[in-house]
């Protein structure tokens, strides 16, 4: 499998120039990290440690929000997007191949300290789930929700709650891009009344309803929460499996930067779409899996060294998430890091003399202490 | 008579001039020194000791404990020393009650080195005179050398001091080279005692720096440990062998103890110097200072513990780098009328 890899490998990259003898030799050690297989589906424990590469349309498709930054940056960069397949990734991804979709959704929280590598567990199994087919449910950053929010809108549906116009329209249109036979093949199942003039008829496709959100902003709360009430009824049907992937979700039951016109600060109740997504989190309906990442990085007044469950999480959240599977993330194995390094060799990332030595790789790994965050950033300037 | 009342400024000139250093009369030098005998036994009495065996050293402690002070000059502090160590040598009248001085050479100036020079002539001609009649006897002349390289010279200050009159370069030098041609003599041994007035020993070399062996723990592995100081941080570290090159500080990860890629740079210094990256696992205790100290406490201290482990050349190899230095630079202290131990008061024109 290995040759085979390595000559596909070879065959992808396009015809570069005449390739030597010294290139041939020089590519088969390169294509150790490597392996062809782009579909996760495939991925098992002989792929661990290796890369894999998502061809550029599908990240398009697949992610139009999810990837983190930096990773979207590598990516314009090396003009390829490759996921290290690692171990917590293909332990959720068995869970998922053996979950019984009767029962009702398990939750699956995937936890772990700073830079180790849990929003590209998620996106991994994410790219996992579009490929099989599933509705996927993608929030890319809850704590997005609870902080700097600009307007506030007391809710017309419900008095007591408030609304975020432009957060919620900025999902609806990436949730759009990312599922959008869905939308056509999802009927509304009950009548909602949009404003005086504007409402939605009985059976109509859930793609009106998310026009609807995206022409008349004032209401995109509202069509958020439609969507996910809609999607949840017609779930254990058994037409469609839904993932529910949420990144931060210590973020529904913390605190929030925000405040009222009074100054009065605002509980994460009172946010229409946090109620809703609590909804959703909420192990009530089968037909599918929730997947979450707790995140320290974007949490609110939680200390830095913060990373269990139960301290990010609160009574509140871990009372609210509980009974889940929990799935931690550690730093680069040994072989992990081999193959990270190997990658930013091969294309010449790092350009320092001294890093392409031993000496150099032994001193990249203590000094990211094998982190892969500290590694990033160190390869930068390097 | 009339009385001057406003003096002329010569006068003035010549009783306003400071009359050189104070003399101190023999008198007053004894008195001084009874003093300072009575106050030893008040001292004693008052620390509860015997009178009888109370030596400066005891002396030196309890002034420090009844007098603390945080000068950093120790010049400065309180100290009660016998008076000949306080009061410096003086030289006494030179001259009787007639006016005539005591010595012969009184009217060169500087009687005491011109007799010394004289001194020093007399024996090197002895020692001549002595090697002519071993010559004439044709007995053998004796060959032993003077360890030259332990000894070194009176420096120009300490032969003031011993003269109590002032020298020039000149003066110096060419006693010295005086001391010189003797000591080249062969029969120079005779007046051994003489010349070792003039000479000193030479500290045998700086501190030796003993380089602790490895001690072994239960399991057979071997550690060392080593202590580091920066700043106001105190740090010891315990490198263990056969490691994977795990560093634990405080019982903390390094990377959540350092979270700067500064402080990790100088912790890693001393491995990559030795090139010993991942062989040798650390954990190490650390307390004070801010965090650059930290690290810096904690380099010195692992390069101190690598030592054992590594051998003697690129022990000094490491001595040369910096690694085994302690670093002498602490925060300067703030000067009354500046606002900072540098920065002066903006200054304002009016």
């Amino acid at each position: 499998q290995l040759d085979h890899g390595c000559a596909l490998h070879t065959a992808a990259r396009g015809g570069l120039s005449s390739v030597s003898p010294q290139d041939v030799l020089a590519e088969r050690p390169r294509a150790v990290f490597h392996t062809s297989e782009s579909d996760p589906a495939k991925h098992t424990e002989q792929h661990e440690g290796r890369l894999y590469s998502i061809p550029l349309e599908e990240v398009k498709a697949v992610f139009p929000h999810g990837l983190p930054y930096r990773f979207q940056q590598q990516i314009q960069t090396f003009n390829e997007a490759r996921l290290m397949v690692r171990r917590p990734a293909l332990e959720l991804l068995t869970y998922l191949k053996s979950s019984n979709l009767a029962h009702p959704a398990v939750r699956y929280v995937i936890y772990g300290e700073r830079g180790t590598g849990k929003t590209m567990t998620l996106c991994h199994v994410v790219h996992y789930c579009s490929r099989q087919g599933w509705l996927v449910l993608h929030i890319p950053d809850a704590h997005l929700w609870v902080k700097n929010c600009k307007e506030l809108l007391q809710s017309s549906y419900n008095k007591d709650r408030l609304d975020q116009p432009l957060q919620a329209s900025v999902w609806l249109r990436n949730f759009k891009i990312s599922n959008e036979r869905f939308l056509q093949e999802i009927k509304t199942q009950k009548k909602y009344t949009w404003g005086k003039r504007e409402s939605t008829e009985e059976g109509r496709p859930l793609g009106e309803v998310v026009e609807q959100g995206l022409a008349r902003v004032r209401s995109a709360s509202d069509a958020v929460g439609v969507v996910l009430r809609e999607i949840k009824q017609q779930s254990h049907r058994g037409s469609f499996r839904l993932l529910v992937a949420v990144d931060g979700v210590n973020a529904l039951w913390g605190r929030t930067t925000l405040r009222k016109e009074d100054k009065s600060p605002v509980s994460p109740e009172e946010l229409t779409l946090v109620h809703n997504l609590r909804k959703m989190v909420r192990n009530d309906w089968s037909g599918g899996a929730i997947v979450t990442t707790l995140s320290q990085t974007g949490s609110l007044f939680k200390p830095s060294s913060a990373y269990t469950p139960h301290e990010l999480l609160g009574k509140e959240g871990f009372d609210a998430l509980d009974p889940f599977v929990p799935i931690p993330v550690a730093n680069y194995s040994p072989k992990e890091f081999e193959s990270c390094y190997g990658y930013y060799l091969e294309r010449k990332w790092l350009q320092h003399e001294k890093a392409h030595t031993e000496d150099g790789k032994a001193e990249l790994q203590f000094l990211s202490g094998s982190n892969p965050r500290q590694l990033d950033r160190l390869a930068g300037p390097l | 008579t009339l009385r001057l009342i406003c003096t002329t400024t010569a006068v003035q000139r010549k009783n306003a001039r400071a009359s050189g250093p104070e003399k101190y009369t023999e008198a007053f030098i004894k008195k001084q020194i009874e003093e300072f005998n009575l106050g030893k036994r008040h001292l004693a009495n008052m620390m509860g000791e015997d009178p009888e065996t109370f030596t400066q050293e005891d002396i030196d402690r309890a002034i420090a404990y009844l007098f603390p002070s945080g000068l950093f000059d120790k010049q400065a502090r309180p100290m009660m020393k016998h008076p000949t160590e306080i009061f410096p040598e003086q030289r006494k009248i030179q001259w009787g009650e007639d006016g005539r001085p005591f010595h012969f050479l009184f009217y060169t100036g500087k009687q005491s080195y011109y007799s010394l020079m004289h001194e020093t002539y007399e024996k090197f001609l002895n020692v001549q005179k002595h090697q002519d009649q071993l010559i004439a006897e044709d007995l053998p002349l004796q060959k032993e050398k003077r360890n030259l390289a332990g000894s070194r010279w009176l420096t120009k200050i300490e032969l003031e001091e011993m003269l109590l009159e002032k020298l020039s370069d000149d003066d110096y030098s060419r006693f010295i080279q005086l001391l010189q041609k003797l000591v080249a003599l062969p029969c120079a041994d005779i007046e051994e005692s003489y010349i070792q007035k003039f000479s000193k020993e030479l500290p045998v070399q700086l501190q030796e720096v003993v380089i602790e062996p490895l001690q072994y723990d239960e399991q057979g592995k071997a550690f060392s440990t080593g202590e580091g100081k920066r700043k106001t941080a105190r740090a010891t570290a315990v490198v263990y062998d056969n490691g994977t090159g795990k560093i634990t500080v405080n019982g903390a990860d390094i990377l959540h103890y350092f979270p700067v890629l500064q402080d990790r740079e100088q912790l890693l210094f001393p491995f990559q110097f030795l090139g010993r990256i991942g062989k040798h696992d650390m954990v190490c205790t650390v307390s004070g200072g801010g965090r650059s100290a930290q690290a810096g406490a904690i380099r010195l201290a692992s390069a101190k513990a690598l030592r054992s482990f590594v051998t003697e050349k690129e022990v000094e190899c490491m001595r040369q780098a910096g690694l085994l230095t302690v670093d002498p630079r602490v925060k300067e202290r703030k000067k009354p009328g500046q606002e900072g131990p540098r920065r002066k008061f903006t200054w304002k024109k009016r």
